[in-house]
């Protein structure tokens, strides 16, 4: 047999039983130690109470309790003499190990005590390591997740993705990678606040995590983008979670007590050989754009062209912030005419881009970027300052006229609680009568988050300002907001105008808005009028006034006061 | 039929009484009781409302090699039935038959006798040494009180399971002598946490028996039954209660192949190092390993069967079954924990170690009555005893275990690990048989 004492591999059985990765250590090594030397009984003492015990039920535990303080040789149980060793561990603990029947010889005695103060010393060493791994583990969470959400951060979704990319997907799977944006999350945080965002953002964080599949991962790259990294078999696959995402993001959340909709914008890209983990995500990025355009609250897969469209979109973005310093972008007036005489009563204020390079660019080209980039309330509030000091400079040139002037405002301007200082500051600078100012906004904007518009609307109409619905009949045409909100005009949207004397259920549509602009009280404008034989009939209907080709295009300052001075021309002539 | 059966007539007048007192609480690891389809709590306790006063006691075994799991349950249950109304069953079932189904029929025979069992690697009866068989081992009479535990395991271990399965005694009626009988998922974590979690519960008082369900040696999985409901990563338990004695045996009988070594490395059931040699290169090279078993994982795991590990203890050595190697990292795997820094030795034995160890825990297991009349025995017997006899002497190990138990009533099953504590608070053995005698 061996040359070294048994005991001594026993000793070292015992402490091998420790291990950082083992929560119930300390119950392992008793285990061991009773097994080591045939006790029946093992337990740790201190302070006058029992922290870990082997061997004694519930009822027989107090017996070491009673004795801790005279550490007889044995105790006499019901199953017989438990021969006792109390073996100190050192701060007052006792390693309490009891035999029946044979009581423990030299060799056992000494090895127990070693024990002991071994066991004591290994429990500190652990948790000191414990305590150091959980600070380590407390440290790498912080680096790799983000605190408000406790989701993966980028760097590790980053990480995460390339290891997958770089590793086998199972049997026909491709990672696949969706790229989830929140629709106006700025205009949520400019509302609510920056408390009630993050409150938001955490919400979103919980449902992505509930809505996907064990073993996909879900990070937040940065502020109200997520991504979620899954492998999919089929194209319909990512596409359905991406659907289940949009539906279950899009309930409505209470935020400071209100209810606030929203919704996500998804952008899937399907990993293929060679992608690194930037690109993957990347072009996710530019199909999640593809989405917002395409009216927000959908998803969209990358194609390759996107890139490029990607790379124009930063293009315009660059050239845009440049344009807006510069003063590029300007309001050009389309007139607003009174059916009944043809008379000129007022324009409406279009953004126009004149660039130095391409020309005159319409909203098309640039308004998406700028509601992207939130760009769109420093334009709007540029368009309605400079509107309202050309309308306003005209009041001396042409005082016998009361001209209206309707101006754009995009959803994230008419939720900005600055608006009604900035109209305050564009009236009061203009001399503009506030009774001939409109806001036109769609009936969308009005109700999405009606919460959020109350507060702005009650305060424009303390100022007298009044709202032009556009497009109406293409929304939610509920007759509630009309009465609850300081409605001017209401305009019939140009898709109605076009199916004049070519559709039937267009001129019903049209003839209904009539009726309920003339049962609120509520002045109507029919846009896009283009033919003869629209006038006619909008004329029959019932219209108040018209804008489109027909009276004119959007023009400069200059061409619409040209407009004014014929129409005051031929009214002096005739 | 049984050589002397003490039948108790008022077995199942008992047993009816014994429903109304069943506990409520079980233990699985949900919380939840677990009931049966029928509602009924399935941690059973059948108490004898005699007490001690009476002190009738039988024990029957039944078995069958019929392939139709229908007709061999009834073949081995009609002994047991014709002894009077059980209060306990042990159903031992090779995988090869439909244990949900053999499960059932039991239940549906034994009226509120509880029932446990598990898949087997062969079974005992009565002069027969079988595979691919069923063995019904049943006990009935007013001198014993039963009750059944259930624990649900997982992949992570059984030692909670253990100790859910080991409640049951908290509901037993106790009498004199009282031992915990415990069958476990045998390819589930390290089995030495089953002994740790039902001693957790038992304590000092009752010694624990049973062992490691098997799955005739394909070692993919194995199963437990509780009452109609088959698990795996499971503990179940029976706790039995007796006015008359009960007795243990233990023994291996294999010797170590030269000196102990240093166990240099391990982790749980992997032992990486060998006095800080890779294991399995030491292993084999001990044993003079033929080519083919140096690479082949399932002909090492046949050829390791007959050559365990041995595990320094105070006055003895524990073996571990070898249960598999990894041929990448070298390891050697077994079927319970071979702990780090302590000494362990090469196993060898052969037909006669085997047969003398089964002499010799028969024979423990009676001198543990204190000379009252056995009235049968229960027996687990590792699978790797069995393959170190093959075919042809098996029949010699049924002979040693007539010469000692009689003519009495003697079953059980080969399994993958042997449990039994009867001092100390480990218990945990392999390649070894124990037998619980009850008189």
């Amino acid at each position: 047999m061996n040359e070294v004492p048994w005991s001594l591999h026993l000793l070292s059985e015992v402490l091998a039983a420790f291990s950082v990765d083992d929560p119930h250590a300390l119950r392992n090594v008793i285990n061991r130690v009773a097994e080591a030397v045939d006790a029946e009984v093992v337990a740790i003492l201190r302070q006058g109470t029992i922290s870990h015990c082997i061997g004694l039920n519930a009822a027989e535990q107090p017996l070491l309790i009673a004795h801790a303080k005279d550490h007889p040789a044995s105790i006499q149980l019901s199953s017989g003499l438990l021969y006792t060793y109390w073996a100190p561990m050192g701060e007052g603990a006792l390693l309490v190990v009891g035999r029946l029947m044979e009581a423990f010889n030299l060799e056992e005695r000494s090895l127990l005590r070693a024990m002991g103060r071994s066991i004591q010393l290994s429990a500190q060493v652990l948790q000191a390591v414990t305590a150091e791994r959980e600070a380590k583990d407390a440290a790498l969470l912080q680096a790799t997740h983000d605190a408000m959400t406790g989701l993966p951060s980028r760097s590790l979704v980053l990480e995460r993705l390339e290891a997958i990319l770089c590793g086998s997907v199972a049997g026909e799977r491709v990672a696949t990678v969706l790229f989830v944006d929140i629709d106006r999350f700025k205009q949520i945080n400019d509302v609510h606040g920056h408390a009630s965002g993050d409150q938001f953002l955490i919400a979103v964080a919980d449902v992505l995590r509930k809505v996907v599949r064990s073993g996909d991962l879900v990070g937040r790259l940065s502020g109200d983008e997520f991504v979620v990294i899954t492998s999919t078999a089929m194209r319909q696959d990512a596409e359905a979670l991406a659907a289940r995402i949009i539906e279950q993001v899009s309930q409505p959340l209470v935020l400071a007590g209100k209810l606030v909709s929203h919704s996500p914008s998804i952008g899937i890209a399907f990993a293929i050989a060679g992608d690194s983990a930037e690109t993957v995500i990347e072009n996710a990025d530019m199909a999640m754009y593809r989405a917002k355009d395409r009216g927000r609250g959908c998803y969209a897969c990358y194609v390759p062209s996107m890139r490029l469209n990607a790379q124009q979109r930063a293009a315009i973005e660059a050239d845009l912030r440049r344009g807006v310093r510069q003063g590029e972008i300007r309001p050009y007036l389309q007139p607003i005419v009174n059916l009944s005489d043809r008379r000129l009563i007022g324009f409406e204020a279009l953004a126009r881009w004149q660039h130095p390079l391409r020309g005159l660019l319409a909203p098309s080209e640039f308004i998406s970027v700028a509601e992207d980039t939130g760009l769109i309330v420093e334009i709007d509030t540029l368009i309605l300052k400079e509107a309202c000091a050309i309308i306003g400079g005209w009041r001396l040139a042409h005082p016998e006229q009361q001209l209206q002037l309707s101006v754009n405002v995009s959803g994230r301007t008419f939720v900005d609680p600055s608006l009604p200082d900035h109209v305050a500051r564009a009236l009061q600078s203009s001399g503009l009568d506030a009774n001939n100012l409109y806001l036109e906004i769609t009936e969308t904007m009005l109700v999405e988050d009606i919460d959020s518009t109350t507060q702005v609307v009650e305060r424009l109409k303390q100022l007298g300002v009044r709202l032009a619905i556009d497009d109406f009949g293409t929304g939610y045409s509920s007759l509630l907001y009309l009465k609850r909100f300081p409605v001017g005009i209401l305009k019939i949207d140009r898709s109605f105008i076009d199916g004049l004397g070519v559709d039937r259920e267009d001129e019903v549509i049209v003839k209904a808005v009539i009726g309920v602009a003339r049962a609120l009280d509520i002045d109507l404008v029919a846009e896009g009028v283009e033919t003869e034989r629209q006038l006619e009939m909008l004329m029959e209907l019932g219209c108040d006034y018209v804008q489109g080709y027909l009276f004119g295009r959007p023009c400069d300052a200059e061409a619409a006061e040209a407009l004014l001075n014929r129409q005051e021309t031929l009214a002096r002539a005739g | 039929m049984p050589a002397d059966p003490i039948v108790d007539p008022m077995a199942a007048a008992d047993a009816d009484s014994a429903a109304s007192a069943r506990p409520e609480g079980v233990a699985d690891g949900t919380g939840e009781p677990n009931r049966d389809a029928l509602g009924h709590p399935l941690n059973d306790s059948t108490v004898d409302p005699q007490g001690d006063s009476g002190s009738e006691r039988w024990i029957q075994v039944g078995s069958s090699i019929l392939v139709d799991s229908e007709q061999a349950v009834r073949e081995a249950l009609a002994p047991i039935l014709a002894s009077g109304q059980p209060k306990l069953v042990l159903l031992f079932c090779s995988p090869s038959h439909d244990l949900a189904l053999s499960a059932a029929l039991v239940a549906d025979q034994i009226g509120a006798a509880g029932l446990i069992g598990c898949s087997t690697a062969g079974e005992l009866a009565p002069d027969r040494s079988c595979r691919g068989g069923i063995a019904i081992w049943a006990l009935g009479g007013d001198g014993f009180s039963v009750s059944t535990g259930l624990g649900q395991g997982s992949a992570r271990g059984l030692r909670q399971a253990a100790s859910d399965a080991a409640h049951c005694l908290d509901g037993l009626q106790r009498r004199a002598h009282t031992v915990l009988v415990v069958l476990a998922d045998g390819l589930c974590g390290d089995q030495m946490e089953v002994v740790r979690g039902a001693y957790d519960v038992a304590g000092v008082d009752v010694p624990l028996v049973g062992g490691c369900a098997g799955d005739d040696m394909a070692m993919q999985a194995t199963q437990q039954i509780f009452g109609r409901r088959v698990l795996d990563n499971a503990v179940v338990a029976a706790a039995i209660s007796s006015d008359a004695p009960l007795g243990i045996g233990v023994s291996h009988c294999w010797e170590p192949l030269g000196e102990p070594m240093l166990v240099t490395s391990s982790d749980g059931t992997s032992v990486s190092t060998l006095e800080d040699r890779p294991a399995l290169d030491v292993y084999l090279d001990a044993f003079d390993a033929p080519e083919e078993v140096r690479s082949d994982p399932e002909l090492f795991a046949s050829w390791a069967t007959t050559r365990p590990l041995g595990i320094r203890r105070r006055d003895r050595i524990e073996i571990r079954y070898v249960s598999g190697a990894d041929f990448q990292s070298r390891q050697l795997l077994t079927i319970a924990e071979v702990p780090q820094g302590g000494l362990a030795f090469l196993m060898q034995g052969d037909a006669h170690s085997v047969l003398e160890a089964t002499h010799m825990a028969c024979q423990m297991a009676c001198e543990g009555l204190q000379g009252a009349p056995l009235k049968g025995m229960l027996l687990f017997d590792c699978v790797a005893r069995r393959s170190v006899l093959q075919d042809e002497r098996i029949s010699e190990e049924i002979r040693r275990i007539n010469a000692v138990r009689g003519d009495l009533p003697v079953g059980g099953f080969y399994t993958y690990g042997e449990i039994a504590r009867t001092k100390g608070a480990g218990g945990f053995h392999n390649q070894t048989l124990v037998a619980l005698a009850l008189a």
